[in-house]
C-alpha cells in the first residue's frame, strides 16, 4: 500500500450518499447549519488587555495554534477547574489553569469562627482527606493553647488518619484508570472506600465530613463496633487492594499511557513545591511524618518509600506502596493503643494567649499545614491553610507541553488534585 | 539555631522560638537575598519552601508576609516574618528561587493586595480578573446578606429587627429573649 492512498472520510461518504438520494427523489440539497460538535468549546481572546507578561505570552497565537477550553465542567478535571490549553493540532503547547470556581473563602470564614467550629469549616476543603484537614489545625491550636492531647487520643487520631489515607489512595487508583477510559477499577475503588468510610462513620458518626478532631483530643472514643468492623476490614483489605491492583497495574493500555508520561525530576519537583507521594515518586525522600514527626509517628516503625522514575506510573505505584505501608501502620497502632481518656480538659470557649503557631501534617496529597495567629480573642485572628494540591497543580503547565491533549487528564489524575482543596 | 545566628548576626534581635519553630524577622527588601543564602548554604540548606502567607494586622497597622522553610539538617521549622507597609504594599518576588512560590504570591496578591515586584504572572487567582477588592483584608466586611436570603424571617434570629438585642422583645421572637438573656 503506497502512502498516497486516500482514506475516505466517512462523513463525506454519508453526505454524498444523502445528496445522491435527494437528487434521485427530486429534492433540493439539504441546508447545512453550524459546525460539528467537538466536545471542547473553543475560547476566543479575552476582551481586555493582558495584565502580565505570562498572559501576553499565552494569548499570543502563532500560525496553526489554537486555544481550547477544558472545563470547568469537564468530567476529568476532578472538580470544577478550567484549563485554557494552547494547542497545535492535538499537541499541547501551553496550559493556563484558571481556578476559583469552588472558592468559598474558608480562611475568611475561619476568622469568624471559634477554635472549635473551625474543624467543621476545614472538612469540606480536601474532601477526600477530611481527617488530615482536621489534624493540622488541631496541632496548631494545641500549640497556641499550650495543651497536649491524651495518649489514647493521639493513637486514635493516627488510626483514623491512616484509614483516611488508605481510602484516598485507593480512590486515586480508580480515578487514574477512569481518566484513561477504564470503568471497572473505579467500582473496586469505591467498594474499598465504602468499607473504610463505614469504619470511620462507626467512630465519628459521619461518612464524609467527620468533624471528629477537637482541640485537645477527639470527639468520641473508639467503640466496640469500630474495632469489630476494623478486624473484618483488616482481614480482607490486602486481598481487595491486590484485586483492584491486578486490574490496573499490568494492563497494556494503562502501562502505555503512564510509563514515561509526565516525567517530573526531583529538582523540578522541589522548585515547584510539589510534596507528598508526588514528590517521593520523583525520588525525594520527604515525608512530614519522618521529616518533622508529629503525633505518635516517632513511636512507629516505617520507612519513607520512594520511586525513582517520576512518571505517572511511579506516582501510581507510590500510592499502592503507601496503602500497604498505612495498613502496616494501622496494625502497629492497634497493637500499641493504650487505655485512658480521649479528651483533655479544655474550657468551652477557647481563648489562647496572643501568639503564632504552625502545624503541618502529611496528607495523602502532601504537606498540609496551618498557620494560626491568635490575638487573645475567641476567634483565630488569621487562619492560613497550605493545601498541597493547590501547589502541586503548578506542575501541570510545566509537564504537558509536547504531549497530546488526551494525556493532559491522565497526567493530571496521577497528581490526584482535589479541587475542594485547591480553591479553598 | 546557633549556626543561623553565626551566619546572620543581625537576626538575633528578633529571634523567637517555640517547641518546634524558630522565628526571625527581616526587612522585606532583604528577603530574596536572605532566602537564597539560607537555601544555598550547604550547612543550612533550607531547600523546601513549606508555606508563604500574608497576615493583615489591621487598618492602622501593617501587613506581614510569612515564609516557612524546612531543612533536613535542622529539626525545627524556620519562620521568617517580613514587614510590609500598608500604604505601599510592595515586596520583592521569590519566584526565581522557588518556581512554586508563584501560586503563593498570586494568592497573596488576590486576597491581600500585596504586589510582588518582579513576579511575571501576578494575576488574580481565585477572584475574577475584573474584581477590585482584596477580600482577606481586615477592612473588607462581609455583607449582611441574611436579610435577603430565602429563609429570612423564618428563624426569628434572622430578622434584622432582632439583631439589636436592646430592641429584642418577646412578641418579635417568642422564646428567644429568655434564651439570649440566660446566655448573657
Amino acid at each position: 500500500m503506497t502512502s498516497d492512498v486516500k482514506i475516505p472520510d466517512p462523513l463525506e461518504l454519508e453526505r454524498a450518499e444523502e445528496a445522491r438520494l435527494r437528487s434521485a427523489a427530486g429534492l433540493a440539497p439539504a441546508a447545512r447549519t453550524g459546525g460539528e460538535y467537538s466536545g471542547f468549546e473553543s475560547v476566543g481572546l479575552p476582551d481586555r488587555p493582558p495584565e502580565t507578561e505570562r498572559e501576553q505570552e499565552l494569548y499570543t497565537l502563532d500560525e496553526g495554534e489554537m486555544l481550547v477550553n477544558m472545563g470547568p465542567q469537564h468530567p476529568s478535571t476532578h472538580g470544577v477547574m478550567r484549563l485554557v490549553v494552547k494547542v497545535r493540532g492535538e499537541v499541547v503547547i501551553d496550559i493556563d489553569p484558571v481556578l476559583g470556581y469552588l472558592h468559598r473563602g474558608i480562611e475568611k470564614l475561619c476568622e469568624n469562627a471559634t477554635y472549635t467550629t473551625v474543624m467543621t469549616y476545614v472538612d469540606p476543603m480536601d474532601y477526600l482527606a477530611s481527617m488530615h484537614n482536621e489534624h493540622a489545625p488541631a496541632i496548631a491550636f494545641e500549640k497556641l493553647f499550650g495543651i497536649k492531647a491524651p495518649k489514647r487520643a493521639e493513637y486514635i487520631r493516627a488510626l483514623v488518619v491512616e484509614l483516611n489515607r488508605v481510602f484516598s489512595h485507593s480512590l486515586m487508583m480508580g480515578f487514574l484508570a477512569l481518566d484513561m477510559g477504564g470503568i471497572t477499577p473505579i467500582l473496586y475503588s469505591f467498594i474499598n472506600r465504602d468499607e473504610v468510610v463505614d469504619l470511620l462513620s462507626a467512630i465519628s458518626g459521619q461518612r464524609m465530613l467527620f468533624n471528629f478532631f477537637r482541640v485537645g483530643g477527639v470527639n468520641f472514643d473508639a467503640n466496640d463496633e469500630f474495632f469489630s468492623r476494623l478486624g473484618t476490614w483488616r482481614a480482607n483489605v490486602v486481598k481487595t487492594i491486590d484485586m483492584s491492583e491486578r486490574v490496573i497495574t499490568d494492563n497494556e493500555v494503562f502501562r502505555a499511557r503512564t510509563i514515561g508520561m509526565g516525567v517530573l525530576s526531583g529538582k523540578d519537583a522541589i522548585a515547584l513545591g510539589v510534596s507528598g507521594p508526588n514528590l517521593r515518586a520523583s525520588g525525594v525522600p520527604f515525608d512530614v511524618r519522618k521529616a518533622h514527626p508529629y503525633s505518635i509517628y516517632p513511636e512507629l516503625e516505617f520507612e519513607v518509600i520512594t520511586h525513582a522514575a517520576g512518571d505517572s506510573n511511579a506516582r501510581y505505584l507510590q500510592r499502592i506502596a503507601e496503602i500497604k505501608q498505612s495498613i502496616h501502620l494501622i496494625d502497629q497502632i492497634v497493637d500499641k493503643m493504650p487505655h485512658g481518656p480521649v479528651q483533655a480538659q479544655v474550657p468551652g470557649i477557647i481563648r489562647p494567649k496572643p501568639g503564632r503557631a504552625y502545624g503541618a501534617v502529611e496528607s495523602p496529597r502532601g504537606l498540609y499545614s496551618v498557620y494560626a495567629v491568635s490575638d487573645g480573642g475567641p476567634n483565630p485572628y488569621r487562619f492560613r491553610m497550605r493545601d498541597p494540591s493547590f501547589i502541586s497543580l503548578q506542575a501541570i503547565p510545566k509537564l504537558m507541553p509536547g504531549h497530546l491533549i488526551a494525556d493532559t487528564m491522565a497526567v493530571m489524575a496521577s497528581f490526584d488534585p482535589v479541587m475542594g482543596g485547591v480553591d479553598k | 539555631m546557633r549556626l543561623l545566628l553565626d551566619r546572620f548576626p543581625d537576626l538575633a534581635q528578633t529571634l523567637w522560638t517555640d517547641e518546634d519553630t524558630v522565628e526571625v524577622r527581616a526587612q522585606g527588601a532583604a528577603i530574596p537575598d536572605l532566602l537564597q543564602r539560607l537555601r544555598d548554604d550547604p550547612e543550612l540548606s533550607f531547600w523546601f519552601l513549606a508555606d508563604a502567607a500574608a497576615v493583615d494586622y489591621g487598618v492602622d497597622q501593617h501587613f506581614e508576609v510569612v515564609y516557612h522553610l524546612y531543612s533536613d539538617k535542622h529539626p525545627a521549622w524556620l519562620r521568617i516574618r517580613a514587614h510590609v507597609r500598608r500604604s505601599d504594599p510592595h515586596m520583592p518576588t521569590i519566584t526565581h528561587l522557588w518556581e512554586g512560590a508563584m501560586f503563593h504570591e498570586r494568592e497573596m496578591y488576590d486576597m491581600m493586595g500585596i504586589v510582588f515586584d518582579g513576579n511575571r504572572d501576578l494575576r488574580r487567582i481565585y477572584m475574577s480578573p475584573d474584581y477590585r477588592s482584596f477580600p482577606q483584608r481586615k477592612d473588607f466586611l462581609l455583607p449582611d446578606d441574611a436579610a435577603d436570603s430565602p429563609a429570612a424571617g423564618v428563624n426569628p434570629l434572622e430578622r434584622p429587627e432582632t439583631w439589636d438585642l436592646s430592641r429584642l422583645t418577646e412578641e418579635l421572637a417568642p422564646g428567644v429573649v429568655a434564651h439570649v438573656k440566660s446566655e448573657t
